[in-house]
Order: structure tokens, then sequence, then C-alpha cells
């Protein structure tokens, strides 16, 4: 547990906007996403290599910046408990029709509480209810952390509306094993 | 004092938000089975408890603010603002001994939602 906690850390320490040219620059030669499809249990290994395509390194990571870029939906997960980022949380996004939610994929976050990928990008990012289940219990169970079972927060609904494709959306989920808060971020 | 209780506030304003429908549900099964709904009074807290003390059980538990109509209703906010949608909040109660305060601060571009006291 200590090395996941401090490999996050490390992850952590890196997301400031002084990489984000690099990180920019970096997917935009297209190595900065596909290659990093999320391997749910990433967090398992002991010490991958940096560059390891199952343990995204800080420089290979989503930008932090997203001016310039074409209409999308991405999430960024923040372990408030631990003061790192959200590694490893499962989440499955729906949107709304009717009556009910329509699962549309299920992501893990990778180790900078981000996806590889966006949520949602271009023509796939369409007006709607969304909803996106978070698994809070599961991520603290991995975590180690001393909690009630079950948990006071299990799976976690965050809904959000998008009325404009052509924007960029961008859901930062700040949370604890006991409260979260999200919002439109940019 | 054991059970469950909210509290709705406008965060924007610092200011309680009153007349915000809550659907209070209970987990049966796989389903969500609407126990009730209660309106916030001025004070953005229900006049009873969502659930009274001697009421509580072991469970699962959602509540639902429709924020969304109080939103639009308050000027100077337009339907284009709202990222939020009607928040669902749901939770264990893991003693039924314990007190459950499940407040939720909302904006038309935020909301967040803890375990109070």
């Amino acid at each position: 547990m200590d090395r996941h906690r401090t490999d996050r850390r490390d992850v952590a320490g890196h997301e400031f906007d002084g990489f984000a040219l690099t990180r920019r620059s970096l997917v935009g030669a297209g190595i900065g996403g596909a290659a990093l499809a999320a391997v749910p249990g990433a967090l398992a290994q002991a010490n991958p290599p940096p560059a390891s395509p199952s343990q995204p390194g800080a420089l290979t990571t989503a930008p932090v910046t997203q001016a310039g870029l074409g209409p999308r939906l991405t999430l960024h997960a923040i372990d408030n408990f631990h003061g790192t980022p959200g590694a490893g949380m499962v989440c499955d996004l729906s949107i709304r029709e009717g009556d009910a939610y329509r699962p549309i994929k299920t992501v893990t976050t990778a180790a900078n509480g981000r996806t590889p990928e966006p949520l949602l990008s271009e023509d796939a990012l369409k007006v709607g209810h969304y909803e996106l289940l978070m698994h809070f219990e599961a991520y603290f169970a991995k975590t180690g952390a001393t909690l009630p079972s079950p948990n006071f927060l299990g799976l976690v609904p965050v809904r959000f509306v998008i009325r404009d494709a052509s924007q960029r959306y961008h859901l930062p989920v700040l949370f604890t094993p006991w409260g979260y808060s999200y919002y439109r971020g940019s | 004092m054991a059970g469950i209780t909210t509290h709705v506030l406008d965060a924007d304003r610092g200011r309680p938000a009153p007349g915000v429908r809550i659907d209070f549900s209970v987990r049966e099964g796989d389903a969500w089975r609407l126990v009730k709904s209660v309106v916030t009074n001025a004070d953005g807290r229900t006049d009873k408890p969502i659930l009274p003390g001697d009421e509580a059980r072991a469970g699962q538990y959602q509540l639902e603010f429709h924020i969304d109509a109080y939103l639009k209703a308050k000027p100077g906010v337009t339907e284009a603002d709202i990222f939020v949608d009607n928040p669902v909040v749901r939770f264990s109660v893991f003693d039924v001994k314990q007190h459950y305060h499940v407040p939720m601060l909302c904006t038309p571009g935020n909301c967040a939602t803890y375990r109070g006291s």
C-alpha cells in the first residue's frame, strides 16, 4: 500500500502546468493516448518502469490544458482523502433515454486520475443528460482504508447535462469516502 | 439523534435553498422504492427528519434533489448555465444508532455532498 501511495504522489507531483506543452506535443504526435489504453489493476503492479504502457508516465498523460481542442468530455478524479489523483477508479458512463440510463462505456482512471482518452469527443459528444457511476467502495477497498462495511458511499452517481455539443466539458470529481463534489471545470 | 436529515444550501448565495423537492427512496432488491417526497422549508431543511431515528433500518438510501427547478427560477441564471443535473445521493446507513446528515450544496455548475452532523 505504501508503494501505491508513493507512486501516485510521484505522479501528482508532476501535475503542474510546466509540463502542459510537452504533453500536448506528445499527444499531437499520436503517442499520448492510444498506446495508453486503461489497464485495470495497473496500480497493483510493483514499481513498473515509467514508460510501461500499463503505467503511464507523467509526460505521456492527458494534457492539462484543453485550449484549442475540439468538443469533448474529460474526467479528472481527485482523491481528497489521500491527497492524490484518483487512480484506478472504475466509472460507468451512461446517457438518459426516457426514464432509464443507457450504458455507453466503462472506463478506469489512469495513474493521473484521468482517462487516457476523453470520455466522449467530437461526434460522440451529444446533448443529453448523463450519469457517471463511480465505484467508490471498490476504489477505497484497494487503498486499504479502514472504513465501515458497507461504506457510506458505494456506487456514486454523478449526474450532469451536456447542453451544447460544440463545447468542451471538463468534469472534475473531488472525493473522499464521506463526501464528494463535482463541477464543470475547464 | 439517529435517522436521516438533510439541508439544501444555495452555495452561490450562501443562503438556504427553499422549495426544493427531495425524493427519498430505499433500496429493495434491485430497485429503488420511493418512500416519500418532501420540500425544503425557508431554512433549506425539511420540517421533519427525512427518516426518524426510530424508523431507521440498515440499508441503502437515496436522496434526489430537484435543484433544476430551483436554479431555473433564480434571477440571473439561464438554462445554459446549469451543468449539474438533479443530483442523486446514494448512501448506506450502516449503524442505525448513528445520525446521518446528508447536506446538498449546489450552484448551477457545482454540487457537493458529505456526511455532516
